[in-house]
């Protein structure tokens, strides 16, 4: 019950709901046509990049030069395919609500960007970063069997979300986290809780704390749009709950799929490539 | 109880050598003793195609390849239960609390894997319409994969190579890497191994997806739809698929090259990209679905050869196997053969001084 009055009480905050509105259950669900959610979905942002509004810049990994930032040398070859694109923010709040400790260590991730970012490792993505990934991912739900699998291209990560009563308490935290998933009206809701707290939101350090609740909601705007919101809220983190809001887009290509993004083999030489017996480069430093 | 294997199975997923092949008793068995009704009307998704909802798993003591103490495809009853009481003891007897007084290997020696607690091997023999079975390979009868000698010398090369060499990481086993499952318990045919055995099905009209417990792969399986180029290779390979009657057909080619030697305690598999697997899942029970495999490769084999295995329905979720995130055994590896080169160096030099 605690974890239904605090998921509410963050939807509340930004989308109105009550807690008498937010326990619908299935059964009462199931009596609604419900939008069907089944389909390969992906974003058209590059707030990846950083949920916050922020301007163009040279490179995600920068040193201070004589007129502003130029690329550091990690990443100084990808010439203009390693800048930053601008974007506005997705965030309710404009900027994410970081208590000053918190900030700091945003801080510190963004400064150490290249090594720090668990996604350069291919380390599973974590809710809601999964989402609005460069990559699509595919939804597959029935309810009527229970069954719902959120699969992403990005590092095979997959979500099997629990559909009917809330599964209460998970065994273990996870990279992906335990998901309930339930019809609040016309939006289907999502709250996802016991992620390890050792994700990131994008590429700027933003992060995702230990404890930290996440509230979905795909709302349809018609048969390929849906809006999707996520709002996070850890009270040691984040000053207040905040929404990060994107429109997902059906991919209605004939043959759009979720094809193999195995990076695991792809960062071997960056975590082991010091270990072959003949090095192929020098390391970075 | 199995919840707890995978919470931690999970929060350490890094591979390492496995030394004792021994059964944990964790799970149901493989199937009961009755045969399976033939009128049996399965559960039906909303578009009448057979529900093949639930986890199910796959972990039995019946292996791929019959093993010499068999000399045929049935075990009797009463041998299946010696055996499975003689592993059961095996087991109690292997997961005693280890001595806490022993103190540290000798410099040099093996230290073991994990301890019996954290494998889920399966306790029972597979049952297959009644028929308790020695070798999931129906097909040749001698329950044997039929390498050609090409295949069997490619099959060895490979093996050897991913067994002794240690050079690179690319070289090192699938399950070392955490890039897929190891011993083909994720790609089709897929077998069952020391744990993590479970997999639950997805279904919509369009794709089926297949979710395999290691390493959280989802195969999607495209219902009606042909083949991509063959340069698409998947780690699972590409799967498609159709119904025939209440049975769900899929054929899957295109594996990735670094898939091809599949190695686990028990069994050894190697396909090449282009070997050609058909399955067939039929839902002969409530808690039973037959699958069936067919491994089609002439470069490699001199027939195609086939297997029957029982999926059994078992109870909870799958939890999520986070193998990469943990891996502190690849590097270990690695790490360990430049360790060994470095002291080969030194101790050669002082020797010719």
């Amino acid at each position: 019950m605690k974890s239904l009055v605090t998921a509410c009480a963050a939807i509340a905050l930004l989308a109105g709901c009550t807690v008498a509105q937010s326990a619908i259950t299935t059964s009462e669900a199931a009596t609604a046509e419900k939008f069907d959610l089944n389909g390969v979905w992906k974003v058209s942002s590059d707030a990846y990049y950083d949920l916050e509004g922020h301007a163009a810049k040279p490179a995600m990994q920068t040193i201070e030069g004589p007129y502003g930032p130029v690329p550091d040398r990690r990443v100084l070859a990808l010439g203009a395919i390693g800048a930053v694109p601008a974007n506005e923010s997705v965030v309710s709040t404009g900027t994410i609500p970081y208590t000053p400790e918190a900030l700091e260590m945003r801080e510190d991730n963004a400064k150490n960007w290249i090594t720090k970012d668990p996604n350069i490792k291919c380390y599973q993505p974590g809710v809601p970063r999964a989402t609005y990934m460069p990559f699509p991912f595919r939804i597959i739900m029935n309810e009527e069997q229970g069954q719902m699998l959120i699969a992403y291209e990005y590092a095979g990560a997959v979500r099997n979300v629990f559909l009917g009563d809330d599964p209460g308490e998970a065994p273990l935290d996870s990279w992906m986290g335990q998901s309930w998933g339930y019809w609040d009206g016309d939006s289907f809701v999502i709250e996802v809780k016991y992620q390890n707290g050792e994700t990131w939101l994008d590429r700027a350090g933003n992060y995702l704390p230990y404890g930290a609740e996440v509230v979905e909601r795909y709302t349809p705007i018609d048969a390929n749009h849906v809006r999707y919101t996520a709002t996070v809220t850890e009270p040691e983190t984040f000053t207040e709950p905040f929404t990060i809001s994107l429109i997902l887009y059906r991919q209605i290509e004939e043959d759009a799929q979720i094809l193999d993004f195995n990076c695991v083999a792809f960062v071997e030489e960056l975590l082991h490539g010091q270990l072959r017996k003949k090095p192929l480069q020098e390391p970075i430093k | 109880m199995r919840s707890l294997l995978k919470a931690c199975l999970t929060a350490s997923a890094s591979l390492m050598i496995l030394s004792a092949p021994v059964a944990m008793a964790q799970d149901a068995p493989s199937g009961s003793l009755e045969k399976w009704d033939p009128n049996y009307e399965p559960p039906r998704m909303p578009d009448g195609t057979p529900s093949f909802d639930g986890v199910w798993s796959k972990a039995s003591l019946t292996v791929l390849e019959r093993t010499p103490q068999f000399d045929g495809l049935e075990i009797s009853p009463a041998v299946a239960t010696a055996i499975e009481s003689g592993r059961e003891k095996a087991m109690e007897a292997s997961n005693r609390p280890s001595d806490p007084n022993a103190g540290a290997p000798k410099a040099g020696d093996d230290p073991g894997g994990y301890n019996t607690f954290w494998m889920d091997p399966g306790t029972k023999f597979g049952v297959v319409n009644g028929e308790i079975r020695s070798s999931w390979i129906v097909e040749p009868a001698d329950g044997k994969i039929p390498y050609s000698e090409a295949g069997q010398a490619e099959m060895e090369a490979s093996r050897k190579a991913m067994r002794e060499t240690f050079d690179d990481p690319e070289v090192r086993s699938a399950g070392e890497r955490c890039t897929v499952g190891f011993g083909s318990t994720g790609a089709p045919p897929m077998l069952n191994v020391l744990y993590n055995n479970h997999l639950q099905f997805f279904q919509s009209p369009e794709v089926v997806s297949i979710l395999v417990e290691m390493n959280h792969n989802a195969r999607m399986v495209r219902m009606g739809e042909g083949f991509r180029e063959n340069a698409m290779h998947q780690w699972l390979g590409d799967s498609v698929g159709k119904w025939d009657g209440d049975t769900l057909v899929v054929t899957t080619t295109n594996f990735h090259p670094h898939n091809s030697i599949r190695t686990a305690i028990r069994h050894t598999v190697y396909l090449q990209p282009d070997s050609v697997v058909e399955e067939r899942f039929t839902r002969v029970s409530d808690d039973t679905i037959l699958y069936e495999f067919t491994v089609t490769d002439p470069d490699l084999f001199t027939q195609p050869w086939k297997g029957e295995l029982p999926l059994w329905k078992t109870d909870g979720p799958i939890y999520e196997y986070a193998c990469h995130e943990g891996n502190h055994a690849l590097p270990g590896i690695l790490a360990g053969a430049r360790r060994k080169e470095a002291d080969a160096a030194k101790s050669a030099s002082s020797g010719s001084k």
